[in-house]
């Protein structure tokens, strides 16, 4: 077997996963910074993304469609739970009620989506258009994931383009510093708050889309990514943008590291990084040194 | 002391509800207390530290395992058994509580999640000792010590379950109101301060874990040998939502709430699964509600308003009385 | 020897020197206020004794023994107790137990989970004894939530002497206090100290509260001590004139 070429296999396969880690957790650390909580829901927002993709392409046959849909709709849900049920907290001086509320939200929608659309996991599979595989260096690679990480890469440099070169994305950059002032200013905060919930459940969903070919679409598969996405963040640092790039090419390694070596373990070694980061680095939201 | 008049009143209607109610509704009532004790255990945590676990399935489910292994495996009696498999979840909760107490806020919450999906991933793991998906089943219900058997019936298993929950009720309603129970007020209050006064408070909170683990596990294995099985649903987050739910809606930080909104929601589940599939989104729906608007819950909206001495609050709701330190 | 000695406290965020190299020693049974123009470092350097910061470099010295970075909870059981600039108590809890609970954590028993009776009732006692001190009595059974910021600021000082702590610290205990309430609090403060064996280090920017208390006076400026010394002396430092020149108090 090529070495070089087994090597570049992992990495990609890596790469192509740290993708879809990358949408949840951008969209995450996004929101903490503007609103300073954790969505909780994060996790079941990704999981309403795949199966609203799987509705799309089912409805349309058109995956490409489902890529623009799925998010737009699943954000539009997000901003609508900003709207009515997070603001209504805006406020008040216990932290735990918007873990609560966000955790209610997780439940609420996981019902909701077993109602619709059932128990059993459901899966168009991979679209034609990207289906077929690449050789590369005599190892063969699956097309889907190379577009994996042509969209992640794409996505990424978009974004933070966005966040550092338009005068939007300098708006929400002040507020997640600063809300008072930029209020003070005249913006709207809210408005950015909601806009921007919006956006990180539309990321989380796009993710979903992605995931859905690989993985299926399945009840609980958003438990395990809420965790990941958490476990990034943290790494990364709460609220930093570049930090859920890094922090989820790192956690997609150290996943597919895991998967190579420990096999039927990997499920239990995810956690056990999981808990490892967050003994070494408790601080988590408060990032205090001390 | 109005409370021990309460107390003994309750008791005593619980006594006698097996006499009064049909053989088919004892089993949702056992299950019913099964359910407001693990909730009550959960209330430690949340109601008087503001804790927030989204994994204390792990307890419950620690105590169903450990319960279906001792009583599959060693055949001891059964109240040894539910003794030993309490033993065992206390152990297990300690490095679990030393691990997810060096955080707070949302890290606490996804770290006991985190060991939550643990056991669950554990479970398939280790299939050959733990059934795999298909869990443990015919857990026997051995007798003794001394040839008892009283529990192997389904009104004499009320009957332990009830004690149970009773002599936990009254353990927990000692704890909160001891001197231990005013640091975790401290705690719930202002952590900082708290320990600016000279509590290691990390401490504090590594045993309320231990023992919120202890009385879910209790609870678990109460319900293991109750149910005949344990499966790996029991660990799933869902679980740990619902008991959530429980507290919060039941009023978290009064115990008495808690236990309530376990023995009601699984009353009401019990009506609700028969006509209709949505009640798991009705009552996540009542608890969104429940965290905007009524926060203290009905036990402590209850409390509220017919309870009108001067508190010297230890709870979160601060609607205990307390007789100690008058 | 003194109670308490800092030697050369230092402390820096990043590239920001909150505290650079302060000395200061307090002599048991002596008080001792700390001013200077805001941002001078007076907190941070509570902070450090307190250790809830922990110093760049730099010793703090408590009763012969080095003290510097041990845990707060420690460093309190040591016989420090401090209140803070934003007042911080327990708002939900009753005035008499907020006291009782800090009396309660000199207790060996503290821990006790089961049968604290004598332990609560102990605790109690001192309590109420601290909350008469500060003429608190008449709120016992009020939550603290309700009472208004000038009792809050007594209140905290009342948690304070209820640790029966060798060394007391205060930081700024008149913030907020009306003309009265300030005068009010002066004359507590005073009575306290004259009767008990207790040392205090004392952040104020109220000079009037300072010269009625202190016995000795450091003053801050941009993290370092540019005078330290008896009031008079350091009323007529020029150092110290220039730097409050146009600052507040």
């Amino acid at each position: 077997m090529n070495f070089l070429g087994f090597v570049l296999a992992q990495c990609l396969s890596a790469l192509s996963q740290a993708a879809i880690l990358f949408f949840i957790a951008c969209g995450l650390t996004l929101i903490f910074g503007i609103m300073r909580i954790v969505n909780f829901a994060h996790g079941v927002i990704f999981m309403l993304g795949a199966y609203v993709g799987y509705t799309t392409v089912a409805v349309t046959g058109s995956f490409l469609l489902s890529l623009i849909v799925a998010p737009i709709v699943v954000g539009a849900v997000g901003m609508a739970f900003e709207r009515i049920f997070l603001r209504y907290l805006y406020g008040r001086r216990d932290g735990g009620a918007y873990l609560l509320l966000t955790f209610g939200l997780a439940v609420v929608l996981s019902e909701l989506i077993r109602i619709i659309w059932g128990a059993q996991p459901l899966s168009a599979g991979i679209p034609d258009s990207l289906r077929g595989i690449v050789v590369i260096l005599d190892q063969p690679f699956p097309l889907y994931r190379l577009f994996l990480i042509a969209l992640g890469i794409a996505a990424a440099v978009t974004i933070w383009q966005f966040l550092e070169r338009t005068r939007a994305g300098l708006l929400i950059r002040a507020v997640a510093q600063n809300s008072e002032m930029v209020q003070a200013l005249g913006t709207d905060v809210d408005l950015v708050r909601t806009g921007v919930f919006g956006f990180g459940c539309a990321m989380a969903a796009l993710g979903g889309v992605l995931a859905a070919p690989l993985v299926t679409a399945f009840l609980g598969m958003g438990t395990t990514v809420v965790i990941d996405a958490f476990v990034i963040v943290i790494i990364g640092g709460m609220g930093s943008f570049l930090g859920s790039l890094i922090g989820s090419i790192l956690v997609a390694f150290v996943q597919v590291l895991g998967a190579y070596y420990f096999q039927d373990l990997a499920l239990a070694f995810m956690y056990f990084l999981m808990l490892t980061v967050l003994v070494i680095r408790p601080g988590g939201l408060l990032g205090k040194e001390d | 002391m109005n409370w021990k008049v309460n107390f003994g009143v309750t008791a005593g209607v619980c006594v006698l509800l097996p006499f009064m109610v049909p053989q088919y509704s004892l089993t949702v009532l056992i299950e019913a207390l099964i359910f407001g004790l693990f909730a009550m255990s959960l209330d430690l945590l949340v109601g008087y530290c503001r804790l927030y676990s989204f994994g204390h399935a792990a307890a419950y489910g620690l105590g169903a395992y450990s319960t279906a292994l001792i009583l599959t495996q060693l055949q001891p009696p059964l109240p040894i058994g539910i003794v030993l498999a309490v033993l065992v979840t206390i152990l297990a909760a300690i490095p679990i509580a030393w691990i997810c107490t060096r955080s707070t806020g949302v890290s606490f919450a996804m770290l006991t999640l985190a060991f939550a999906q643990l056991g669950y991933a554990m479970l398939f793991r280790f299939r050959d000792v733990t059934g795999g998906s298909d869990g443990i089943v015919g857990i026997p219900r051995p007798s003794g010590p001394l040839g008892i058997t009283w529990f192997q019936g389904k009104t004499g298993y009320y009957y332990l379950v009830l004690g149970c929950l009773l002599g936990s009720y009254l353990l927990c309603r000692a704890i909160v109101r001891s001197p231990f129970g005013a640091v975790l007020a401290g705690i719930r209050e202002n952590e900082a301060k708290t320990i600016a006064l000279g509590y290691n408070t990390r401490v504090y909170k590594i045993a309320t874990v231990v023992l919120a683990y202890g009385f879910g596990g209790l609870a678990g294995a109460l319900y293991a040998a109750f149910a005949g099985f344990a499966s790996p649903e029991l660990f799933f987050w869902l679980v740990s939502g619902r008991v959530l739910i429980m507290v919060v809606v039941g009023g978290a930080g009064t115990l008495i709430g808690p236990i309530l909104g376990g023995v009601f929601f699984v009353f009401l589940e019990h009506e609700l699964s028969q006509v209709t599939d949505l009640w798991p989104l009705i009552f996540g729906s009542i608890f969104i509600a429940f965290v905007m608007f009524a926060p203290e819950g009905i036990w402590g909206i209850l409390t509220s308003r017919f309870n009108a001495k001067p508190e010297v609050p230890n709870s979160a709701s601060g609607k205990e009385t307390s007789d100690a330190a008058a | 020897m003194p109670l308490l000695e800092c030697k050369g406290l230092v402390r820096r965020f990043g590239a920001l020197v909150a505290v650079d190299a302060v000395d200061m020693s307090l002599a048991a049974g002596k008080i001792r206020a700390v001013i200077g123009p805001n941002g001078a470092g007076k907190s941070t350097v509570f902070n450090l004794i307190t250790s809830v910061l922990k110093p760049t470099a730099g010793e703090v010295i408590f009763a012969g023994e080095n003290i510097t970075g041990l845990p707060v909870h420690v460093v309190a059981q040591k016989g420090i107790a401090r209140t803070f600039q934003l007042c911080h108590i327990f708002p939900a809890l009753t005035a008499r137990e907020n006291v009782r609970i800090a009396a309660q954590a000199r207790d060996d028993q503290r821990w006790r989970f089961v049968g604290g009776g004598r332990v609560l009732s102990r605790s109690a006692a001192i309590a109420d004894e601290a909350l008469e001190h500060m003429r608190l009595t008449r709120f016992a059974n009020v939550s603290a939530a309700m009472l208004s910021h000038g009792d809050q600021r007594l209140l905290e000082v009342a948690m304070a002497i209820a640790q029966k702590p060798r060394l007391l610290m205060l930081d700024e205990p008149t913030q907020g206090l009306s003309l009265e309430e300030t005068d009010r609090a002066v004359q507590i403060l005073k009575g306290m100290l004259s009767v008990g064996n207790l040392s205090v280090l004392l952040v104020e920017h109220d000079m009037e509260v300072v010269f009625k208390l202190a016995d000795d006076i450091t003053v801050l400026h941009r993290g370092r001590v540019i005078a330290d010394g008896l009031p008079a002396a350091v009323k007529a430092n020029a150092a110290v004139r220039s730097a409050y020149l146009g600052g507040s108090e």
